[in-house]
Formats: C-alpha cells, sequence, structure tokens
C-alpha cells in the first residue's frame, strides 16, 4: 500500500493528489474538536507561562509595578557572575545524581521481587511501597522533621538507644548532612512510581523466555542477571530520563523542610528562583531576574532531556543493527 | 431610687468589661462566652456593592476580624470576608489582585512596599473625603502616628495607623523555675550579656541534657537578623530596622554591622553555642516550633515577642514564665530602635477601586476609636498592641502582657524614618537589591560554621551594603528621583529619644 505522501508510480491509469492539509484537518474535525480543551488548557498554563517568562526573562521587574524596563540580557549577564546561582545550579544536578541511581535501583530490586507471582502478598507491598508517592509532601515535610528532630524524634531515640550515636544528629540543620537527609526522604517518597515504571517493563519480558530458562536450569539470580535485565534496560533510559526531571523538580520538600538553609545548604535551583521571584526578606522581589534564571534552568534540562533521547535512539539503532 | 448596678461604672471601664468577655471567649478561656462589639452609627450612609473584603497578615488579627466583621456586616446588612494571608502569599496575591481588579477593598501592603510607591502606582485613595471631620478624628491618635510619607501624602491621609510597633521580637522570655534555680531573676535583675550566658550555661548543667539554657527558631532565617540587631542595640549601637534603612545608623548615614556591637552580639551567640547551651537542633526549628518547646522544658530562655504571652497563658497555664529586656553588655545604655510610632506593616489603605471604600472608611473610622482600640486590645493582646496609650492601660490584658507593654515603652524608641523624611526614596527602595548574603544569613553562616571570621564577614556586609545602596540611589536618580545618600542622613537624631515630628522639620 503506498503512503500518502510517497510518489505514486505512474501507471497511466488514474492521478492521485495528494490531499490538501486543510482538507486533511477538516476530514479529521471531529478529532481536533476533541483537542481543543487539551490545547486550550496546555496554551493558558504551560505555553504561556513559558513564553512569558522568557519575556520577563529581559525585563528589571519586580512583579508589583507597572514599570517594567527593558534591559535585554542584562540579567543573564548578571546570572553568569551570580556565585549564588552556580551553587543552586550545581546543587540541583548535586541532588539528581545522588538520587536518581539509588532511586532506581532500589525501585529495580522492589520490581523484581514483587513481580513473582508466587509472592503472597505482593499486592499488600506494592501498595505500602507506593503510599508515599500519594501522600502530600507537606504532609511528609512535618512528619519527617518531627521524626528526625535532634530533641525528641523517634529516628535520633532509636539510634541513641542502640548506642549507634553518642549525641543526637541535627538532620536537618546541619549543613554536611542536611542535603542527604533530604534526598533520602527522596527516594522514599518517590521510589514507588519508579518501581510501577520497572513492573510495567517487566511485564514485557516474554513469559516464554522464562519457561525456556527454567528448562535450561537457570537459577533467579541468573535469570534476572541475564535475562530479564538486558531485556528491560532499553526502559532504563526513559525511566532515568523521567526520574532526573522529578529530581530536578524538587521544590516542594525542601521548601517544605528547609527553604534552602541552612545558609544556602539546600538552595536548588527552584528554590533559588523563588527565592528571588518573591521571598526577599529585606528588598523588592526580582521577577524578571529570576525568570532569567528559570529560563536557563528549563533550556539546561531541555539539553538534559535532548542527551537522553540521542541516548535511546543510539540503543535502538545498535538493537536493529544487532537484529538484522 | 435605686442605683442601677452599672451606675457607678465608668464609660471606659464599660467599654474595657464588655469588650473583655469578648476577649475571654476568643482567647479560650471563655469559649462559651460569645464576643458582643459595640458597632457605633455609620460615619455616613453606606451601600455595599457584593461582599466587603479585607485582607492583612492575620496571626492574632485574623481572631479579631473573624470576630468582629461578622458582627460589623450583621449589624450594617452587608456580607463581609476576610483573609488573613502569611506575607509571603499577600506579596503575590495583592499586586496580581491590583493588576487585575480584583483585590480587596481594604488592605496591608506587602513587606517593604512602600506606602509612597502605593500611593505613587495609584492603588490606595485618601480617606479625607470619607470620613467626616477626619482632622478631629486623627486627634484622637497619639502624636507621630501620622507622618508625611508614611501615611499622609501631600497633606492626605491615606493610610490607618492603629496598632503600636513599640514592640520587639528579641525580648527574653524564661522559665521562671529553671532561672531561679540557676540563681537567676531577670525580672528583678535584667540579663547582661555575660549573666545571659551565665544563666544558659548553669541551666544547661543543672539539667543534664534534659534542658537546654537557650532556643531559637534557627531554620527561620530572619530570626538571626531580630536577635542580632536587638543585641547590638541595647549594646549602644542604634540602627534602623527595615528596607534601605537596615543597619543604617542614622546619625551618620552608614550600615554599621561591623560595629564592636554587632561583632560581640554574634559572637555572644557562638560562645552560647560553644558552651553547648543552645538547644541541639535549633537549625531544625522555625520561630513557632521553639516557641512551643518552652512550655515543655526544652530550654529556660529565648529570644522572642510578646506574641508568646497569651498563646502560653491560654495554652500552658501551668507553665511558670517571666519577661525580661534584651540582654545588654554590663553598663550599656542603648535602646531598641524602630522606624515609626506606628507598625507599618499593620498599617491598612483603602483599595483605590474599591466600590465598598465607605464600609472600609467606617471600619477604620471605628479602630480609629478609643471603643475600637479597647476591643483591639482586648481581642488581639500584647502581639500588635493599639496604639492608643489608653487602650493599652485599658484593655483587658493579663498583667504580664501590660508589663511588657510597659516595658516597651522604656526600651524600644522610635527612629529617624528615611521615608517620612523624602517620600522619593520609594524610588530607591523599589530597585534596591539586597546584598547576598544579608545580615540575616551572614550571621546564619557564622552559626552554622558555613562561613567563619565575624569581623571579616560583618565588614564585607558593610562593603556589600554600601555597594547596594548607591546602586540603588543612582538607578532611582537616573529615573528622575530627587534621592540622595544624605537623605539617610538624621544629625540631629538621639536614639535614647523619640524622632518625631518636631525633629523632622528640624533638620
Amino acid at each position: 500500500m503506498a503512503d500518502i505522501a510517497s510518489p505514486v508510480p505512474h501507471t497511466g491509469a488514474t492521478t492521485r493528489h495528494p490531499i490538501s492539509l486543510g482538507a486533511r484537518l477538516w476530514k479529521s474535525r471531529i478529532e481536533y474538536l476533541f483537542l481543543v480543551p487539551g490545547m486550550l488548557v496546555f496554551g493558558a498554563f504551560i505555553l504561556y507561562p513559558i513564553v512569558a517568562s522568557q519575556y520577563f526573562s529581559l525585563l528589571q521587574w519586580s512583579g508589583f509595578d507597572a514599570n517594567q524596563t527593558f534591559i535585554g540580557l542584562a540579567n543573564y549577564a548578571e546570572l553568569l557572575g551570580d556565585k549564588f546561582f552556580w551553587d543552586a545550579f550545581g546543587r540541583s544536578f548535586l541532588f539528581t545524581v545522588s538520587t536518581v541511581p539509588l532511586q532506581m535501583l532500589v525501585s529495580l530490586v522492589f520490581a523484581i521481587i514483587l513481580n513473582n507471582k508466587l509472592l503472597k502478598l505482593s499486592s499488600l507491598f506494592r501498595t505500602l511501597i507506593f503510599l508515599p508517592v500519594v501522600t502530600p509532601v507537606a504532609v511528609i515535610g512535618i512528619v519527617m522533621t518531627i521524626m528526625l528532630s535532634p530533641f525528641n524524634g523517634p529516628i535520633n531515640m532509636g539510634l541513641l538507644d542502640l548506642k549507634l550515636l553518642a549525641r543526637p544528629l541535627d538532620f536537618l540543620g546541619d549543613p554536611k548532612l542536611v542535603l542527604w537527609t533530604l534526598a533520602g526522604i527522596y527516594v522514599w517518597k518517590w521510589v514507588g512510581v519508579t518501581m510501577v515504571y520497572w513492573l510495567a517493563a517487566l511485564q514485557t519480558v516474554p513469559a516464554e523466555l522464562y519457561e525456556a530458562a527454567r528448562l535450561d536450569g537457570v537459577k533467579n539470580w541468573q535469570m534476572t542477571l541475564f535475562v530479564v535485565l538486558p531485556m528491560i534496560m532499553p526502559f532504563a533510559i526513559v525511566i532515568a530520563l523521567i526520574s532526573a526531571i522529578s529530581a530536578l523538580n524538587v521544590f516542594p520538600l525542601i521548601q517544605s523542610m528547609t527553604q534552602g538553609g541552612p545558609f544556602f545548604a539546600t538552595e536548588v535551583m527552584e528554590v533559588y528562583i523563588f527565592r528571588n521571584a518573591f521571598a526577599t526578606a529585606g528588598a523588592i522581589p526580582r521577577l524578571g531576574y529570576a525568570s532569567a534564571a528559570g529560563v536557563f534552568f528549563g533550556v539546561a534540562i531541555m539539553g538534559l532531556t535532548i542527551l537522553q533521547i540521542l541516548a535511546v535512539r543510539h540503543l535502538r539503532n545498535r538493537e536493529t543493527a544487532n537484529g538484522a | 431610687m435605686n442605683k442601677h448596678p452599672f451606675s457607678g461604672m465608668s464609660r471606659r471601664q464599660f467599654l474595657a468589661g464588655s469588650t473583655a468577655l469578648g476577649a475571654l471567649a476568643l482567647t479560650g478561656a471563655g469559649r462559651a462566652l460569645a464576643q458582643e462589639f459595640q458597632i457605633p452609627e455609620p460615619i455616613a450612609e453606606l451601600s455595599a456593592d457584593g461582599p466587603f473584603r479585607w485582607i492583612d497578615s492575620g496571626d492574632q488579627k485574623a481572631v479579631f476580624y473573624k470576630a468582629f466583621l461578622p458582627e460589623y456586616g450583621k449589624a450594617r446588612g452587608i456580607e463581609t470576608v476576610y483573609d488573613g494571608l502569611p506575607w509571603n502569599e499577600i506579596g503575590q496575591v495583592l499586586p496580581l489582585g491590583i493588576r487585575n481588579n480584583t483585590a480587596q477593598d481594604a488592605f496591608c501592603l506587602p513587606l517593604n512596599l512602600p506606602p509612597a510607591f502605593a500611593v505613587a502606582e495609584g492603588w490606595v485613595q485618601p480617606l479625607d473625603d470619607l470620613i467626616p471631620d477626619i482632622e478631629t478624628w486623627k486627634a484622637g491618635f497619639p502624636a507621630g502616628a501620622f507622618l508625611e510619607g508614611l501615611n499622609v501624602f501631600d497633606g492626605k491621609t491615606y493610610g490607618l495607623p492603629y496598632t503600636s510597633a513599640r514592640v520587639t521580637s528579641a525580648h527574653v522570655l524564661y522559665n521562671r523555675k529553671y532561672l531561679t534555680d540557676a540563681g537567676f531573676d531577670p525580672e528583678t535583675t535584667p540579663l547582661t550579656w555575660d549573666t545571659f550566658r551565665e544563666a544558659a550555661r548553669k541551666v544547661t548543667e543543672m539539667n543534664a541534657g534534659r534542658a537546654f539554657g537557650f532556643i531559637m527558631g534557627g531554620n527561620q532565617v530572619n530570626r538571626f537578623a531580630d536577635i542580632t540587631r536587638c543585641l547590638a542595640n541595647m549594646a549602644g549601637q542604634p540602627c534602623g530596622d527595615t528596607s534601605i534603612g537596615l543597619g543604617i545608623d542614622f546619625r551618620t548615614g552608614e550600615p554599621v554591622f561591623d560595629s564592636d556591637e554587632f561583632v560581640g552580639a554574634v559572637e555572644l551567640l557562638l560562645a552560647m553555642q560553644q558552651d553547648g547551651s543552645i538547644f541541639p537542633g535549633v537549625m531544625s526549628l522555625n520561630a513557632p516550633q521553639a516557641r512551643a518547646m518552652m512550655p515543655q522544658g526544652a530550654a529556660g530562655l529565648i529570644l522572642q515577642g510578646p506574641w508568646n504571652i497569651p498563646q502560653w497563658e491560654r495554652e500552658n497555664p501551668d507553665f511558670d514564665f517571666g519577661i525580661a529586656p534584651t540582654p545588654a553588655p554590663e553598663g550599656a545604655k542603648g535602646n531598641l530602635i524602630v522606624g515609626a510610632l506606628a507598625a507599618t506593616s499593620n498599617t491598612m489603605f483603602i483599595n483605590a477601586r474599591s466600590k465598598n471604600a465607605q464600609v472600609a472608611a467606617d471600619v477604620f473610622h471605628y479602630l480609629g476609636t478609643e471603643e475600637g482600640q479597647i476591643a483591639w486590645g482586648n481581642v488581639v493582646g500584647p502581639s500588635d498592641p493599639p496604639i492608643f496609650p489608653a487602650a493599652q492601660a485599658n484593655s483587658q490584658m493579663s498583667e504580664r502582657a501590660k508589663a511588657a507593654l510597659s516595658m516597651f515603652e522604656q526600651i524600644i524608641k522610635v527612629g529617624p524614618n528615611p521615608f517620612a523624611r523624602n517620600p522619593q526614596l520609594a524610588e530607591v527602595a523599589k530597585v534596591y537589591k539586597e546584598p547576598t548574603p544579608n545580615l540575616a544569613l551572614t550571621v546564619q553562616g557564622l552559626f552554622t560554621s558555613q562561613s567563619s571570621g565575624v569581623k571579616e564577614q560583618l565588614t564585607t556586609l558593610v562593603s556589600e551594603t554600601n555597594k547596594a545602596l548607591d546602586a540603588a540611589f543612582k538607578a532611582a536618580k537616573d529615573a528622575g528621583a530627587e534621592v540622595s545618600r544624605d537623605d539617610l542622613v538624621f544629625s540631629n537624631w538621639q536614639p535614647a529619644q523619640d524622632y518625631v515630628a518636631a525633629d523632622y522639620e528640624a533638620l
């Protein structure tokens, strides 16, 4: 069957003209009509803010007043020399690099264990692991602040009772500990989602492969290592991409627990942007400058995404080549 | 003739007593009682267009308005809506509301937004045509409540200055048992820096890890600035407290973060930390959490505001605590400095595009009468005290709360306010980029050992503040504002005395 856009061999009998774009749109008008509400929401809440923030990034503007002074790329130039911007930028990626591998590994282990149909109560365990995902971040922030309190928090009390600590640890107040504490809480909260991704990936492994491997006398760990993992590895890139983007958007957790402190120790990019845009303690906010930081950060995330898409494409091409 | 049971009661006593019943109801001690407000006749013919809406920063103010506005609405036959939001949300919600014409009828301004800016931008409208015989009404306020450049512009009155700013967020509140056991009585002998440190150390030692000497909300970074500035003020280094005046000694117009008093204040905190006297985990606590720890016996001393008093009295009636001034070095005769007599953050304005401006003015008028002020004092207590001295005296507050207000009269002085001198400084404030780290973050960094060298860090802060001020003044001048750094110099300022309208005129 010839593709509409592909050249049709001239047979001399009939000539088929390509259908115009307008005709195709009209033909699918019902489908496009159904898309309109979604597009409107997308335009209002995603596209417009993106475009607006790019425009704001070129202004000196507090967000308060009507006076918006166009200053070109001056905000971006200032960003380049802002130590706190680069610190926050680096911290965001440090947070991502430290959480994503751990989150992927732990969730993969959970998924492989829970994918075993012989495991009793697997649904219960899945629910328990998924429970933090549906718990509001603000609630987790409050509960964890209590749990980790150095004065009477149960975690410190337990560690002290077990003689593992001589003095309580200030998990959220010690600048050397705080980022890693938040990373741990983040992984605990979101590991359930990644586990679901892995479980979906595991469904794609054909049952015949398991049967064939068993017939060959393969042990469980060998099956996981040499049969299952190679089959689901292509999914790892996509899961890593989703997890990385999620880890770069960690504002609610940090804002609810440390607000970027102490002394910037947990100030990731989103907190930095928020601080400049809204939370200036002693000065008028700088919405234009914060927008520039947001645009810069958005471009960086886009770059990361493109890299991962290229990696996926490379893997596919390699698989295709191997298949051929 | 039988004497009426209330005939021997003065009008003032009656007002105080009747609103006190309401206060009891609201503060928990008498929850079964209903708050009753004596809503006076309206000041003019009122007609509401839609619900009358009021927004401010909540806290104890919310307690008052959630009781008062429904009563007021019932008396006037109008619907009322009250929004009490945190400051950061007011900073977002109000400008958006102004832009899209959905802002409340009456509002306070976002923190650090000079009123001159709101007037210049046409956000607010004057009260002069809304309140009949406004000069008589204004005469009921204490001298200094209305100041050109703060709530009066070009002779027109825009703001309602109904709460006193003579309040500090860093006076001593202490566990009486712990301090007595340690041999200290701060109410009789106010703590010096040395005895403050010594008391904290002894309380820690005596409680062997079950309680500590001093606690603060270190997670709430502004606490480091407030505490440091107040300690330095009491040590004899006066300076401004907000916006472009923060840390400025108005006698010279220069920032003084690197003065011996500021350096000493930070070193005092670090020394107490070194002593092990500070509650472990203060960096994980915000101010309300630190406040909640005190009645649990977690610490002996805290530097916070008088809003703790009614809260502890209400929720922890068995907690025996005392109040005392902010510690000062031995022999120092400093005062805490506030930028105006009226709390500028609480000053209320009427939306220029409000369709219920006359209703707002009616409420403003009530809050500026003795009746309204006493009702306010009864409900809100010392947290945001009424600005009328008579209302402070006649409100039904605990003896401890009244003692706190009396103490503030002694130790807190009204300093110069640059905006009252030159309203065009609002243009400077608009473009001022406070250095990062600012005072609060600089002290927090030193406290958490993420930076070192107290004098060096504070000297850097002075240098960065000067650069930021110079840049802001230049930008404002380039934009046409008639301003100069000399506007921050008040050569006739004597920090031990209130800076009043006559002093501005004498400049």
